[in-house]
């Protein structure tokens, strides 16, 4: 059995305890092995990071992109926001995200001649997350003093769309031209569902309250991510859209870096690879049985990540997620909100958290998201009397820690953990990079099964997921 | 219902009085005087917004000695009214509207009907909006439509406006997207179904 590998730092973050309250990781624990995403898929893509050549790797990719790009439309002396999302930081440490932000300042400035480039970071619902990447990867510095966070709470505008009025950030338009800079990592497919990933950050980090309240409250859980459409094909932002850079993402590191002037074709080629990418390693969860969940990563319950799937994927893994003919995954903030005050759905068939989730042992995980629904629903165990105050204090959680035990250290939320789950399988959501950290019983299993799960895939499921999405699959092969 | 446990607390030398605290306060319990930021205890709701915005790091969050309990019992209210109020506004009164707070529509209605009528006043009196701050203000504001107020937006960043829900989607904008992923039909059914009370609670 191979040795567990290294999970993710803990980060210094207002949104999580300090990084000395976690004394021990979950990888550490006795009988954890690692299984590589290449022996289990061997069509999991070559990367070019992480990998030998180390971040520079990233910096020529970018580089070589951006070349395509046409830049003629910005003029020198002319304003230009780059606008970020706080995601690209949670991926690899944060390191190739950064340095994307910085190649497609130092690009711009070369090949235009302006000097007037600020970099706008936006958040998902830590308002300062960005700035506390910004100062750690010093983007302060290499936007010359020009790098700011930017939250939904922040002054806004109106932008009218083909379906009304939504609203975005000011300091996201504040500029003459607008660069889109983000990821495909898939992260959130129970929120998006893989439609139109790459133009999300318009409807959600970009966005005002108003706009982030119609996603997850007006539309649906199919229609939401149309929010972000609209907002980008308005003629305000289409004004202001110069072009967009992605780093091309697989659930075992960066694949390559993308560029173009229009952003629905990198978003059609991303809605492929996304489908591709991740499409296996989701089905293969979707079949483990019985297992406990550790969480051990600097992120927020739902967003910590094993093999590339976030955990909130993972609560609802029983069901196929890319699947647009189902309408309600078992965790999204619509289905949240339709179970009535006896704990019961209001409507026949909301699928129910992943029932192979026995128990979660939460080792580390910031606050900073709204998680009670995961306690609510699966027996949890908080490693710590540290991390149950601070999600106490968390004006997001107030009721998670009402439906968690505290345990003084890991080694007692184990044994707890095996003794009343009955199971010896393991999976970790601990950031394990080119893999994931799980029990041997669970290696076992993932290897036994991946398999059938990638021949299906291939020939059943990936040519549903994208007719589904408008794309002819035979376009791919 | 909102149980309050934490209050702000302005560090006056570090304060420059540039409001920016007051403008993002969802129930209004900030002031700027004199150049100095005021917060009311009675009136804070622990949201940490001035602590999350403030340019200076002026604001830090305090825990309370005493926590304040806020909640606007539905069933001081007329059932009907309240579930006239959720139907027009295409929801289940039983529908969770804040996921901080798991508030549920009926509160919010049931509020409105005693006579809050601004998004702030709902805030101070059931803690919606004063745990994310982001997702819960649309059904509110739907609410407040259904009951006919038009609330007036107060002088800060706290509220813009309500925005379309999936009903109001022009036909030709949903067919130019249907084949690309976008269910609007299909979830307006979803929606519907929600809406509508489950048959056998109705007969309870
Ligand atoms: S935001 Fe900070 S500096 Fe500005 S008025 Fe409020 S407390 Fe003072
Ligand atoms: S309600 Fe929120 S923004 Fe207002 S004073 Fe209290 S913590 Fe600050």
């Amino acid at each position: 059995m191979r040795k567990p590998i290294t999970p993710m730092k803990p980060r210094v973050s207002q949104y999580g305890v300090d990084p000395k309250y976690v004394k021990k990781r979950m990888a550490e624990y006795p009988g954890m092995t690692s299984v590589m995403l290449k022996d289990l898929f061997p069509d999991t893509p070559d990367v070019i990071y992480p990998s030998e050549k180390g971040i520079s790797a990233v910096r020529e990719a970018a580089r070589k992109a951006l070349e395509k790009v046409d830049m003629s439309m910005i003029k020198p002396g002319d304003s230009v926001n780059v606008c970020a999302s706080h995601h690209g930081f949670t991926l690899l440490g944060g390191e190739p995200y950064a340095e994307l932000l910085k190649v497609v300042r130092d690009v711009i400035t070369e090949r235009t001649g302006t000097e007037n480039i600020r970099l706008r970071a936006g958040v998902g619902l830590r308002f300062r997350e960005t700035e506390e990447y910004i100062k750690a990867f010093g983007l302060d510095k290499h936007y010359k003093g020009k790098a700011k966070g930017v939250a939904p709470v922040d002054e806004g505008i109106p932008i009218e769309t083909e379906i009304g009025t939504l609203y975005g950030i000011k300091a996201i338009y504040d500029a003459d031209w607008i660069v889109h800079v983000h990821n495909s990592d898939v992260r959130e497919v129970h929120f998006h569902r893989q439609v139109d990933r790459a133009v999300k950050p318009f409807g959600m980090s970009y966005a005002r309250i108003e706009t982030r309240s119609t996603y997850h409250q007006n539309l649906g859980p199919r229609g939401a991510n149309f929010t972000a459409r609209a907002i980008f094909a308005s003629d305000f932002v289409q004004s202001k859209f110069a072009f967009t850079a992605f780093l091309e993402m697989s659930p075992v590191g960066v694949v390559s870096v993308d560029a173009d002037n229009d952003l629905y074709a990198l978003n059609d080629r991303l809605t492929v690879s996304g489908c591709k990418y991740y499409g296996k390693i989701m089905t293969l969860f979707g079949e483990i049985d019985e297992c406990i969940v550790g969480l051990d990563f600097p992120c927020p319950v739902p967003y910590v990540f094993a093999a590339g799937v976030i955990y909130a994927n993972f609560a609802g893994a029983n069901v196929d997620l890319f699947d647009l003919d189902r309408p309600l995954p078992p965790y999204t903030w619509y289905t949240e909100a339709f179970y009535g005050k006896d704990g019961r759905p209001l409507i026949d068939n909301v699928p129910p958290v992943n029932p192979a989730i026995k128990m979660v042992v939460h080792n580390y995980a910031w606050g900073g998201y709204p998680s009670a629904f995961f306690s609510e629903h699966v027996p949890t165990i908080v490693v710590g009397r540290e991390q149950a105050d601070l999600l106490n204090r968390d004006p997001q959680n107030l009721d998670y820690m009402k439906h968690a035990v505290i345990a003084d250290d890991l080694d007692t939320a184990m044994k707890y953990a095996y003794k009343v789950s009955g199971t010896d399988k393991v999976i970790i959501f601990d950031g394990a990079v080119g893999g994931v950290n799980v029990s041997e019983s669970l290696a076992k299993l993932l290897q036994e099964k991946a398999p059938q799960v990638s021949e299906k895939v291939d020939k059943e499921l990936l040519p549903k997921w994208l007719r589904q999405r408008g794309i002819d699959p035979e376009t791919i092969k | 219902m909102r149980v309050v446990t934490m209050l702000a607390k302005v560090d006056e030398e570090k304060c420059i009085g540039c409001k920016i605290c007051q403008k993002v306060c969802p129930p209004l319990a900030i002031e700027v005087v004199n150049k100095v930021s005021r917060v009311d205890a009675e009136k804070c709701r622990g949201c940490g917004n001035c602590n999350q915005r403030c340019p200076e790091n002026a604001v830090t969050m305090v825990k309370r000695e005493t926590p304040i309990r806020v909640y606007v019992d539905p069933a001081t209210v007329s059932r009907e009214k309240i579930e006239e109020l959720c139907e027009k506004a295409r929801m289940n009164p039983e529908q969770i509207v804040c996921y901080c707070t798991a508030t549920r529509a009926e509160e919010v209605a049931a509020a409105i009907i005693k006579g809050a009528d601004t998004p702030e006043k709902i805030s101070l009196e059931t803690g919606v909006r004063t745990g994310c701050k982001v997702e819960c203000i649309q059904p509110v504001l739907r609410l407040l439509e259904a009951a006919g107020i038009e609330p007036e937006r107060p002088e800060g960043y706290q509220w813009y406006g309500r925005t379309p829900t999936i009903w109001e989607i022009p036909e030709e904008v949903k067919q130019k997207y249907s084949q690309r992923g976008f269910y609007f039909d299909e979830d307006i059914k979803l929606l519907n179904e929600v809406a509508k009370l489950k048959a056998e609670k109705e007969a309870r």
